[in-house]
């Protein structure tokens, strides 16, 4: 049971995620293509919240490897 | 000094390929215990170091109900009569507890290689640039033109970025010293043999601490009152907010740690996976389909290993970055209006 919920978790955190990361790589690509000259605090602010929205996302991660593990009273 | 590297690197590769590699494989075939590979074996920490193939055991220090027990090696604390062996773990054998575990283990090693080299490059920097070379002068030499490359991007793009102008120069030590520092932590994990410091949660967490406290004592007034007294929001909208900033001012350096761990865990877990898929392969199919899969292991591999490069200074960019975004939300000071739109 807790590898089937390590899988499901570790599927569902990918999703949140990626669709994340992807919505700041759009925006940024869009707003870098119409203001070229401001890519470098652009770029910046992508990297930070890439940053925050990984953390989430790694914290979920890292629930999942503990449940397939079966440490933390699995 | 280009030289000089080259040829301790061709030394090296001599060494590599010398090294008694049968005697490596054959405890790591002892170690696991029927599965081809083991994944978490080659993460964890150990009581030693491994170096060229052999194993250097490290001083294992007990404090037992306010004794302490020091001894060279693992071996040493069994031959004693002290301790005895209890699933892969050390216990008293007069069946006492163990207070406090302060044994030397290898990721504690790799943290000491990494700041001794950060230490001992920045002091020797620090002396050129006090005999005048790079402040009356260029700067002179590979070397010291990347050292000034990185120290001027952290003093630039990272601090004075993120921390307000008069208080920026008194934190540049730390930040300089957390990149420069996480960044070999890292980068030692590629090494053969080597072991990444940073993918266990016991470093990481020192290191957020070290974050959290700076950010607390450099706490302004105003930093202060937006987490007890919410300025411009009606009066019982703070019995909600007063405790969720309280958790935000935890659960920030506790993101940072989480964050530098599961990178660095996660990229070492993938290489060894993929490798394994050899071993694995060959278990199962034989040892033409094991051959055949490393072809396609081999380069994956490679690949994975030039990504883990580029996401170990990345991360050590994204913690030193949060950690002056953290530090100077806290130190800034706002000018105060009254009203909710300043607030806003």
């Amino acid at each position: 049971m807790g590898l089937l919920a390590a899988g499901i978790g570790a599927g569902i955190v990918a999703v949140g995620a990626g669709i994340g990361i992807g919505m700041i790589g759009k925006s940024s690509v869009e707003s870098i293509a119409r203001q070229p000259e401001a890519s470098d605090d652009i770029r910046g602010a992508m990297i930070l919240t890439a940053a925050l929205i990984e953390g989430v996302a790694l914290i979920g991660a890292i629930v999942c490897i503990l449940l397939a593990l079966g440490i933390g009273g699995g | 000094m280009l030289r000089a590297c080259r040829r301790l690197f061709v030394t090296l590769l001599l060494v590599l390929f010398f090294t008694p590699l049968t005697e490596a494989s054959d405890k790591a075939a002892q170690d696991s215990e029927g599965a081809p590979i083991d994944v978490v074996g080659k993460v964890v920490d150990h009581h030693e170091l491994a170096v060229l193939g052999y194993h250097v055991p490290l001083p294992r220090i007990f404090l037992v109900e306010g004794d302490f027990f020091v001894y060279s090696s693992t071996e040493c604390a069994i031959e004693s009569g002290d301790f005895v062996e209890k699933n892969g773990a050390l216990m008293p054998a007069n069946g006492a507890e163990i207070t406090m575990d302060l044994s030397i283990t290898s990721h504690l090693m790799y943290v000491w290689f990494g700041l001794i080299l950060t230490v001992w490059i920045t002091i020797a920097m620090a002396r050129k640039y006090k005999q005048g070379v790079g402040r009356k002068t260029e700067p002179q030499g590979w070397f010291q033109n990347l050292f000034e490359i990185v120290f001027v991007f952290v003093r630039d793009d990272i601090t004075k970025k993120n921390i307000p102008d008069d208080k920026y120069q008194k934190f540049v030590p730390y930040l300089f010293t957390v990149f420069v520092g996480i960044s070999f932590m890292n980068l030692f994990g590629l090494l053969p043999w080597g072991a990444t410091a940073t993918a266990d949660i016991t470093v990481t967490g020192v290191l957020a601490a070290f974050t959290f406290f700076i950010t607390q004592w450099n706490g302004s007034k105003d930093h202060w009152e937006h987490v007890f007294w919410f300025p411009g929001v009606p009066g019982w909208m703070r019995i909600i907010l007063t405790p969720i900033e309280i958790i935000g001012l935890f659960t920030k350096p506790f993101a940072l740690a989480v964050r530098l761990f599961a990178n660095m865990l996660s990229g070492k877990i993938m290489i060894i996976c993929i490798l394994g898929l050899i071993f694995i392969f060959a278990d199962i199919f034989g040892s033409i389909a094991g051959i055949g899969m490393s072809f396609f292991a081999v380069p994956l591999t490679v690949a994975l290993y030039v990504l883990k490069a580029f996401v170990g200074l990345l991360q050590a960019y994204i913690f030193t970055l949060l950690s002056a975004v953290f530090i100077g939300m806290a130190a800034e000071e706002h000018a105060h209006e009254e009203g909710i739109e300043a607030h806003a």
